[in-house]
């Protein structure tokens, strides 16, 4: 159950308010937040996700001002450089700088899967609250064609798709997506089918309320904490989906840069220059690593006795 | 006199909480003697069911920080683990208030009745059933050889409640600790259910503690009550004596703001006014002078020992322990 | 327009003297699902031919164990539920089907006090938005009016009014239970259906929401449903009881008489089940023990639903259905056998 813990549970009153009147109100955002902030491991992982979609944002000045490269600048002079003052994460067959193609990569990237998260959750949300909601016959057409979009095996799916759309980062994002909502469907609409089982929906209906204000107001801060966390983590799962797909040469197509397609880019070089591998894995791993950390950091947050 | 049978000296339980220490239990008391009934009664939060599962060992994550519980001469809360667990369910048995999931829904009714005795008789499954069967009908499910075959979802609440008596009887245990076993139940189910409390008590003579909240039941059930409130016991007695004149002002406000079937209709309610105490930040002195209408100074500074008040009670209240009836409008 | 249609229809305009609420012959079935497509196997009769009336300014009990369909009367009745069969009539209008801006209307005149003071607020929503809400929904105030009806809804509840930005889990459940109250006051309602109001708050609390019903209704000219399973607490509060057992309504009766003499066998077996807080009168009473459980109400028994438990039935039980008889003033039962 998500919610403040009850301390009823071990049989003692919840806290009377004659000690609590000097207190400030404690939303159940408020006591999450406070909680998020005590874990540090989670905090840092989240503070990399937002330093790394800073200098995403900010690669054209990266480029201008840092390292002073473009990423798709060809220099057959400086071929395989190795990393150092030249090229500070050296540079690839063609003797573009690492170190900007990874800063331009990360926009591909983190772009494609905020963006995926961002259509998937909506969709989803959407869909999940009304079948959850409404029920019925409803719920039977939305839940069906969540099944049968669940049925579809993506990467055929994502096979056909970049052969019929040129991929470029928002297509990407809306094939991936096509698939990724029905989970979050079907999280939602599981949340929504224990949270209207609670008396204050019923309460809310007797008082005349719409379905509409019904489901803004009540249902969807009830299954927020769930989309959040789902978020959180769902960010770290698609930039492996995308780099993936770029590997198998499905998503971006270079000479755009994305991690992916300078991991396969890179594939060919790997034991004469190992850092061109090393480089944008490490990055996906860490991204990865740090979605993930910050995903369950979030979850424990909004829900501290699912931990232990 | 006899020695009694269970013997709670000075029981401390305490929780540990993100907002500090809570004293579950606070210095709780009491004897149990052989073959009777003895309620606790008390509001959540009292302490009444953390008393009954310190008794068993079961309090975690509570943890027991002072006092002995006495049982055939030796002390519960220093025993091994595994000595308490020959304890547990051979000369102690518990039944709890949720019928619904105090029973495994994955096995059948019969073997789970049974189980006590396979693990402390050694019986065989067989031997196990046969007697879980034979038990079944005692208390009173009709058809029990049939019925032991049925999965727990295919018995009513009050029927998953008789076979956890069932269950608690099948090793002839000495003590019955029963949780608020009829708070889930409908009201006619309960009364055949409290039936049952009595009559296994005669038939088998087992001592019975039995917790509940709801003061008719106590009433009905018990020879001598506990009354608790925050942790603490605030009064004790024969039944009789505590009902006709209660010696604790909490104690005393609570009959008289409950409903009576038979009194006269629309007779106003007097309640308690105030709020249950939070354990985490009790008053100071007696937990109860914030609420009480009988308070004196002294009751906010001191708290108050549980002494003999009257013939036959015990009470932690100063007014009566200075000679005071407690009287009002 | 059908409204214009039904007001034609009334002969005689409603007055106070008239049932606030007349339910007739009402039905509420579930459909039991099974398997993976839903086919009904049979229905719940929650609610299986019900005939009830309100009076204005009264209070009404209904008492019955749990499944009986007390529960799902109360709903019906402000239209939470939608009925099966049948007709509920509230002043004089009938608002069985009424839907849309009609239906919304009629919640400005109904409320209902809930039984979980836990489950019935929404965590995420302060104290002041959830017994603003009412207020919201119909346009009744905004801004600094709203705000202090807020606080003077929780003023009458006895609730300190600088609490409104605060969250119901920072409360105990009786205050909880307060502010459900105010929440049902908010669109000044006439009517309230309190579904269990007090069964899960402790013993010593019962009595304060208890008081506090009763001098709402005195103050606000309010008229209850008042629901529950422990009949000392609904004799106490109730003018009328009205008794359910399995979906049917088995004897109606001044709260006094109901308990002085009741006439249906199952009525006189709860009576005796309930415990009374006093040694002294609780050792020497008689029980009439039921036998067994309730049946169940997808397939009710045959003739008087109570016949499987009842201590009188006779082979005639099972045969026919026994229709609420006069026994005296404004007491009915529903039995062939009744206890003298």
């Amino acid at each position: 159950m998500i919610g403040p813990s009850r301390v009823a549970e071990l049989d003692m009153p919840s806290a009377g308010i004659e000690t609590g009147g000097s207190r400030p109100a404690q939303s159940y955002w408020n006591e999450s937040w406070e909680r998020l902030r005590a874990n540090r491991i989670g905090v840092g992982a989240g503070a990399l996700i937002l330093v790394f979609a800073a200098i995403a944002i900010m690669a054209p000045l990266v480029s201008a001002f840092i390292t002073h490269y473009q990423p798709q600048t060809i220099n057959l002079d400086q071929t395989f450089a190795k990393p150092g003052s030249v090229h500070w994460l050296g540079s690839d067959e063609l003797g573009r700088d690492t170190l900007t193609r990874l800063v331009w990569g990360a926009r591909v990237s983190l772009g494609v899967a905020f963006l995926t998260v961002a259509i998937s959750l909506t969709v989803g949300t959407s869909v999940g609250m009304l079948a959850g909601y409404y029920g019925g016959w409803i719920d039977d057409v939305l839940m069906r064609l969540v099944d049968t979009v669940l049925a579809i095996p993506a990467i055929f799916l994502f096979i056909l798709m970049s052969i019929l759309f040129r991929p470029n980062p928002f297509t990407l994002a809306v094939i991936v997506a096509s698939v990724g909502w029905g989970a979050v469907a079907r999280l939602v609409r599981g949340e929504v089918l224990s949270v209207k089982q609670r008396d204050f929906v019923l309460a809310t209906r007797s008082i005349g309320a719409r379905d509409t204000r019904l489901m803004a107001r009540h249902l969807l801060p009830n299954v927020l904490p769930v989309l959040i966390v789902a978020a959180s983590l769902g960010v770290g799962q698609i930039i492996l989906v995308e780099a993936a797909l770029d590997f198998l040469g499905l998503g971006i197509q270079p000479p755009t840069a994305s991690w992916g397609n300078m991991l396969t880019n890179a594939e060919s070089y790997f034991f004469r220059s190992g850092w061109l591998v090393a480089l944008p894995g490490v990055t996906i791993f860490t991204t990865v690593l740090a979605s993930n950390i910050f995903g369950n950091a979030v979850r424990d947050a909004f829900d501290p006795r699912l931990k232990s | 006199m006899t020695q009694p049978l269970l013997e709670v000296q000075d029981l401390h339980t305490v929780f540990s909480t993100k907002e500090g220490q809570v004293k579950a239990v606070d210095g709780v008391s009491f004897e149990l003697n052989a073959g009777e009934t003895l309620g606790i009664v008390g509001e959540s939060g009292c302490g009444k069911s953390v008393t009954a599962m310190s008794i068993m060992r079961l309090q975690r994550p509570g943890r027991i920080v002072g006092g002995k519980v006495m049982f055939k001469g030796q002390d519960l809360t220093r025993i091994s683990e595994y000595e308490m667990r020959e304890i547990r369910g051979r000369e102690m048995a518990m039944i709890f208030q949720d019928p619904m999931t105090s029973l495994n829904p994955v096995y059948r009714v019969g073997w789970q009745v049974g189980e006590p005795t396979r693990l402390h008789n050694g019986w065989d499954a067989k031997k196990a059933f046969s007697s879980a069967v034979s038990m079944l009908g005692r208390v009173g499910i009709p058809s029990a050889a049939s019925r032991a075959r049925d999965y727990p979802h295919q018995f009513s609440g009050g029927m998953r409640q008789r076979a956890m008596i069932a269950m608690g009887l099948t090793t002839t245990p000495h003590v019955l600790i029963a949780d608020e076993p009829t708070t889930a139940l409908d009201v006619t189910i309960q009364a055949q259910i409290l039936d049952l409390l009595r009559h296994v008590n005669r038939e088998f003579g087992t001592a019975t503690i039995l917790i509940t909240h709801n003061l008719g039941v106590v009433a009905g059930m018990c020879q001598r009550l506990i009354v608790m409130y925050a942790g603490k016991i605030v009064e004790a007695g024969p039944t009789r004596d505590v009902f006709a004149h209660p010696k604790h002002p909490y104690t005393w406000s609570l009959l008289r703001s409950i409903p009576r079937l038979d009194a006269d209709i629309h007779e106003p309610l007097k309640p308690i006014e105030g709020l249950p105490p939070n354990l985490i930040d009790l008053p100071g002195g007696c937990s109860f002078h914030p609420r009480c209408a009988f308070r004196v100074d002294k009751c906010s500074h001191d708290v108050p020992a549980l002494l003999r008040v009257g013939e036959s009670q015990q009470a932690a209240c100063w007014v009566t322990q200075s000679g005071t009836e407690l009287k009002g409008a | 327009m059908p409204e214009t249609a039904t007001a034609k229809h009334i002969t005689r305009a409603w007055t106070v003297n008239d049932p606030l609420v007349t339910v007739g012959d009402l039905k509420v079935w579930f459909p039991v699902a099974t398997g993976l497509i839903q086919r009904s196997a049979g229905y719940v009769h929650a609610v299986d031919g019900v005939d009830l009336e309100i009076k204005a300014g009264e209070t009404l009990g209904l008492v019955g164990e749990s499944g009986c369909g007390k529960s799902t009367l109360g709903r019906t009745i402000i239209r939470l539920v939608e009925p099966t069969g049948g007709s509920i009539k509230f002043k004089g209008e009938d608002i069985t089907h009424v839907r849309g801006g009609k239906l919304r209307a009629l919640r400005r005149e109904m409320a209902m006090i809930f039984q979980d003071p836990y489950a019935s607020l929404d965590p995420r929503q302060t104290v002041g938005d959830i017994v603003g809400e009412p207020i919201d929904v119909h346009g009744l105030a905004k801004g600094k009016q709203r705000q202090e009806r807020i606080r003077e809804l929780l003023r009458v509840v006895g609730m300190n009014p600088r609490y409104a930005d605060r969250y119901p889990h920072e409360f105990s459940g009786g205050q909880r239970q307060r502010i459900g109250i105010a929440r049902a006051l908010a669109v000044e309602p006439q009517f309230i259906v309190c579904d269990e109001p007090i069964s899960a708050l402790d013993v010593s609390i019962q009595a304060q929401i208890i008081n506090l019903l009763e001098n709402l209704q005195s103050k606000f000219k309010l008229t209850y449903l008042f629901i529950a399973h422990d009949l000392s607490v609904v004799k106490h509060i109730s003018n009328r009881i009205a008794v359910m057992y399995l979906g049917k309504v088995m004897e109606v009766a001044p709260a006094g008489q109901l308990y002085k003499r009741p006439r249906h066998p199952y009525t006189g077996s709860l009576l005796s089940a309930i415990p009374i807080p006093d040694p002294a009168v609780e050792l020497g009473r008689e029980r009439v023990l039921l036998k067994g459980d309730v049946a169940s109400p997808v397939d009710p028994p045959s003739g008087c639903r109570f016949r499987t438990r009842c201590p009188r039935a006779k082979p005639h039980c099972a045969e026919e259905i026994p229709p609420l008889e006069t026994f005296g003033q404004e007491h009915l039962a529903a039995c062939f056998y009744p206890l003298d």
